[in-house]
């Protein structure tokens, strides 16, 4: 299973990738000790074999034959560093003087590098040494060099050190680059066994963790995260969509029957009235709805829209005005207290009817004769807009549901649709705003706290 | 009164036309957009109702297309796209009021007329009546059969809209737009409240009632 990809693998890319640096990295380091260690002091050499040779074919061209042997006594018996060679050949060629056993067969103006053994010491020393032949006037054939062993052992150094570092980096390389992706592909493996069990539609699979915590445990974690939270909105999608099918029955039913009595009514002009008053208001019912439950979804995912510095006390007065009839009505005490100079940025109808959400529900909920609070107030660096009832209050455990779309309190009778608490959540998020609710002992208290 | 109607959906066009002319206005009606941009430059309308789904053309380019060459004939754009943003949408692009659809056929007239007034069409006039309610604007106080009603700032403004739309169903959504500058769906009865407190100043202690409830649709001030 891993062999086929085991070339497309992210892994043993990088691992061939690294190899391939290091290689390199290995070489160039090589090079440059070969630069400073032989090629530079192999340079030094011939430009003192050139400058010995000027002298020794000065000293043949002043002084001849036997001077020159002299001079090449003297070079090779004085002590400086390096064993210096010599070879001249006559032209008829006798070898007129040497201090070389053998020497290359090469003629002319050439710089020549080889290898020879000694036996000066009894047993075979090895010897390299740079040569430089020449031609003298009259025939003669010098050949005048330094001997090099130490840098060719240096050369033989590095040349191995390159060739086991290569060797070592391709070959425990190639062992870790195979355990690492083996290794990898096999924490990606689970990943992508989970992936696919969600493509299958099973929304409830998730990845198994290794339990080190490290990179691919944190990603799993997240992805883990990522799916629980796609299965909760699936699931209250469909809850929605269930919820909007049942929701719609209720009016479209009742329209049809009024449609159907009003095909029935014949010509009495009075009951020809009602049903198409009653098949109207139900129209409009589902058309609120509809207009309801949009807003909600374009709030929870449309584009941000335009955001102004709202009045938010000149906003309030208003949301009282237009409440105080209803509340009146209902022989509710009204209190209201309104820090003056607030503002919020958002979006004005949008405030406005978050507010006027909360205070419709306050005094539905409110009894007869009881009270309805509005407060709003600076608190630390935003505002605080809180409407409480003292009706019966929502148990801690309703809270979060009361805010998903359709869900009607018990006590709240037929009347409304549900979601203007769905609403008012969507809004304040929308608004980045905190939404609490609590407690009033007795009743419901609903906090709006805008940041500014 | 001249009006232009944009709207390609044959039905809604044909019920929007025959609704408007009978309002006693001269009604014109093209289908698309590149007809709506030829009659636009061709004749002079005092109100456009512009759709904004529109084939060939979008409605808002239509409308950008008419400010950029100085037109500046009021235009209520007729849209589907009912929420916040395109409503802002519409009304940045040079619109001067946005109706969402399904709407009731009295919104758009009053809409339409509001539109007209603030051009000048309609007459502007200081005082306002039906049957025996008076409303003088300059004073700003009601009498109903000589007796005078006192009412407060909220009940004025109520009043003074539905007698500008007497005879015409309003909506509690165009109430609330137009007495308290919120636009919203208000969904519950909060409106109703103040409409039977002016209904009860107005129509208790007189005879016959002027303001009636329209079952699903509104209300409206009739003699």
């Amino acid at each position: 299973m891993i062999w086929p990809g085991v070339l497309r693998s992210l892994t043993l890319r990088l691992t061939l990738v690294y190899m391939a640096l290091f290689s390199a990295s290995v070489g160039i380091m090589l090079a440059v000790t070969y630069v400073g260690g032989v090629w530079r002091p192999l340079r030094q050499v011939e430009a003192t074999i050139t400058r010995d040779a000027d002298a020794l074919v000065g000293v043949y061209r002043a002084q001849g034959r036997d001077a020159l042997i002299r001079a090449l006594e003297r070079r090779s018996a004085g002590a400086r560093g390096r064993l210096a060679y010599h070879v001249l050949i006559a032209p008829n060629g006798a070898v007129v003087a040497a201090n070389l056993a053998d020497w290359p067969a090469v003629r002319g103006e050439e710089w020549v590098r080889y290898e020879f053994g000694t036996y000066a010491t009894g047993t075979e020393e090895e010897h390299e040494a740079v040569v430089r032949d020449l031609v003298l006037p009259g025939g003669y054939r010098l050949l005048v060099g330094l001997d090099t062993e130490d840098l060719d052992e240096r050369e033989d150094l590095i040349f191995e050190a390159l060739s086991w570092g290569a060797g070592m980096s391709l070959v425990l390389g190639l062992i870790g680059g195979l355990v690492m992706t083996y290794a990898v592909s096999q924490r990606l493996d689970r990943i992508n066994r989970a992936a696919r069990a969600v493509i299958a539609g099973d929304l409830s699979g998730r990845v198994a963790l290794h339990g080190s915590g490290d990179d691919f445990d944190q990603l799993s974690a997240t992805l883990n995260e990522m799916l629980a939270r796609i299965e909760g909105l699936v699931a209250s999608i469909s809850r929605v969509s269930d919820n909007i099918a049942h929701e719609l029955r209720t009016p479209l039913t009742r329209l049809r029957a009024e449609l159907e009595e009003l095909a029935a009514a014949g010509d009495d002009p009075e009951e020809v009235r009602a049903r198409t008053g009653a098949a109207l208001e139900e129209a409009a019912r589902l058309q609120s709805m509809f207009d309801a439950l949009l807003r909600i979804a374009r709030l929870q995912s449309g584009p941000r829209g335009e955001s102004v510095l709202v009045d938010l006390s000149a906003l309030l007065e208003d949301v009282v005005d237009l409440h105080r009839p209803a509340a009146e009505d209902r022989s509710q005490d009204f209190a209201v207290a309104i820090a003056p100079g607030l503002a919020v940025q958002g979006d004005r109808d949008l405030v406005f009817q978050m507010v006027s959400n909360l205070l419709d529900n306050a005094v539905k909920f409110a009894p007869v004769g009881g009270t309805v609070r509005l407060d709003a107030q600076p608190a630390g660096n935003g505002v605080e807009v809180t409407v409480a009832d003292n009706g019966p209050g929502i148990a801690p455990d309703e809270r979060s549901r009361v805010l998903e779309r359709f869900y009607r309190s018990p006590g709240g009778g037929a009347e409304g649709f549900g979601l203007g608490l769905s609403l008012v959540a969507a809004a304040a998020e929308r608004h980045q705003a905190e939404l609490r609710l609590e407690d009033a002992q007795p009743g419901l208290k609903v906090t709006i706290r805008f940041r500014s | 009164m001249h009006v232009l109607v944009v709207e390609d959906d044959e039905r809604v066009a044909g019920h929007v036309v025959k609704g408007l002319k009978g309002e006693g206005w001269l009604v014109d009606h093209v289908a698309d957009g590149r007809q709506a941009l030829f009659q636009v430059a061709a004749e002079t309308y005092d109100v456009i109702v512009l759709d904004r789904m529109l084939p060939n053309v979008d409605g808002l380019k239509i409308l950008q297309t008419m400010r950029a060459s100085g037109d500046g004939t009021p235009v209520l754009i007729l849209s589907a796209l009912g929420d916040v943003d395109n409503r802002v949408k519409g009304l940045r692009a040079g619109g001067d009021d946005y109706l969402t659809k399904p709407f009731a056929f009295s919104e758009l007239v009053a809409r339409i007329e509001a539109l007209g007034r603030r051009k000048g069409v309609v007459q502007e006039t200081t005082e306002l009546s039906l049957a025996d309610l008076e409303m003088n604007l300059i004073t700003r106080t009601v009498t109903r059969r000589g007796q005078a009603i006192d009412l407060t700032t909220r009940e004025f403004a109520l009043l003074e809209y539905l007698l500008r739309n007497a005879g015409r169903v309003v909506s509690r959504s165009m109430l609330l737009e137009a007495v308290w500058d919120y636009n919203f769906d208000p969904q519950t009865n909060i409106i109703d409240q103040h409409v039977s407190r002016l209904r009860s100043k107005i129509d208790k202690d007189f005879d016959p009632p002027l303001l009636q409830t329209v079952r699903g649709m509104g209300y409206a001030l009739r003699a």
